[in-house]
């Protein structure tokens, strides 16, 4: 492999490299802020942290105080169901059926959850995806239109363009 | 050598190195210490790369409708590779821009696509780089495809501030332009990783057409010689 092909796999590695650093990062991030258990979960693996849970909040279990911020609800899950006792913001938005994110921590007595922040479903697999379908082929466009710069770039060098044609036939 | 081409290969490292610092930032503000919004959530993530496609596919278009009316007065042929290679690297930006932008769509609008006068307008554009790419695809004589291609480029210019405006000039389910006379309708939190972002999407658009353009050039370059060789091997 020539030196100018050599250096170029080289910087494309280092660029691979820096954007894994970026994804791993940004990962890290996703389950720090983000990623959410479900209620069966919670409940299989009861954890004394501070917790987001999602689910659907059960039909005809929503109950509100009026003046108080507080809210009460069943989060449902796939097969088990969570009580979540909700005190903050935004009661007024929530209603049946609707699936929300519940940040909290988990009662061990009563097995029931303390709601503080409600926030709706992160979607996040769209920004994945959206980030994925633009960056990778942006980059591999990229490579293959420098990796063929270079390719031709070899090649006019060997055809020494540059040099007088007649000299080439003499040659010959 | 051309003197443009001289050029490029001086600056082409520089906007290539600028490029590379300003969207490793920009991607790390974007995916790890940006806030959510209050509306949307993590969803607004998909602006800080759906803005800079948009923003630098009309570019892409800008500089083709430069090197097109240039190409014409001048007759440049390296000037005509330029305009070529920003028409490939706009239709590149366009395809990326209606991606993310559909990804954007179907958690915010619960749709994919919708025949608004943004996504319609711009998905024209695509139409019409890709007409652009074709013409040069199936003509014989270099000469005659470089001029039909400015001038379709030039006719299709048309095309730009319809794309831009069209948030303005029509009730559309695309949001309006976020900076504009009216002001900024945007926080600072989001702003900057989105100029950051915008800025390296501008620079590595700039090494693109550079990287493009030589390789037009070069391929040219050999194929011309090749053809001499050959013609002077059959006499």
């Amino acid at each position: 492999m020539s030196r100018v092909m050599t250096s170029f796999y080289i910087r494309w590695g280092v660029v691979l490299l820096i954007t894994f650093v970026i994804a791993f990062l940004g990962f890290q991030r996703y389950q720090k802020d983000v990623a959410s258990l479900t209620p069966d979960q919670i409940l299989q693996n009861p954890s004394p942290n501070k917790v987001r849970v999602v689910g659907i909040i059960q039909g005809g279990s929503l109950t509100r105080e009026d003046d108080s911020n507080r809210a009460f609800f069943l989060l449902q899950g796939v097969d088990k169901t969570l009580t979540v006792r909700y005190q903050g913001h935004d009661t007024d938005t929530l209603r049946d059926l609707k699936i929300v994110v519940v940040t909290g921590r988990l009662n061990a007595g009563t097995a029931e959850l303390d709601g503080e922040a409600i926030s709706l479903i992160p979607n996040y697999g769209f920004v994945v995806a959206a980030y994925l379908l633009g960056i990778l082929p942006t980059f591999f466009f990229l490579f293959l239109m420098e990796r063929k710069l270079r390719l031709l770039y070899t090649e006019v060098k060997e055809a020494k363009l540059y040099e007088p044609e007649a000299m080439d036939f003499d040659k010959e | 050598m051309h003197k443009l081409i001289q050029w490029m290969r001086r600056l082409e490292g520089w906007f290539g190195l600028a490029a590379a610092i300003f969207l490793t930032v920009g991607l790390y503000m974007a995916l790890v210490t940006s806030p959510p919004d209050y509306y949307q959530g993590e969803v607004v993530r998909i602006m800080y790369i759906h803005v800079p496609f948009a923003q630098t596919s009309l570019l892409a278009y800008l500089v083709l409708f430069i090197g097109s009316l240039w190409y014409l007065w001048k007759k440049d042929p390296v000037v005509d590779n330029l305009s070529h290679a920003a028409a490939g690297v706009g239709a590149f930006f366009t395809v990326g821009e209606l991606f993310t932008g559909s990804i954007w769509g179907k958690p915010a609008w619960n749709t994919w696509w919708t025949w608004d006068a943004r996504l319609t307008s711009a998905f024209v554009l695509l139409l019409i780089l890709m007409a652009y790419l074709m013409l040069r695809m199936f003509m014989d004589d270099r000469e005659k495809e470089a001029r039909y291609a400015a001038i379709l480029a030039i006719i299709g210019f048309v095309d730009l501030p319809i794309v831009y405006f069209s948030v303005e000039w029509w009730r559309t389910l695309h949001q309006p332009l976020s900076v504009s006379q009216r002001g900024l309708a945007i926080s600072q939190e989001i702003l900057i990783p989105l100029i950051v972002m915008s800025i390296g999407f501008y620079l590595l658009f700039t090494y693109m057409i550079m990287v493009r353009t030589r390789m037009l050039y070069l391929g040219h370059l050999l194929e011309a010689k090749k053809g001499r060789l050959l013609s002077q091997a059959h006499l």
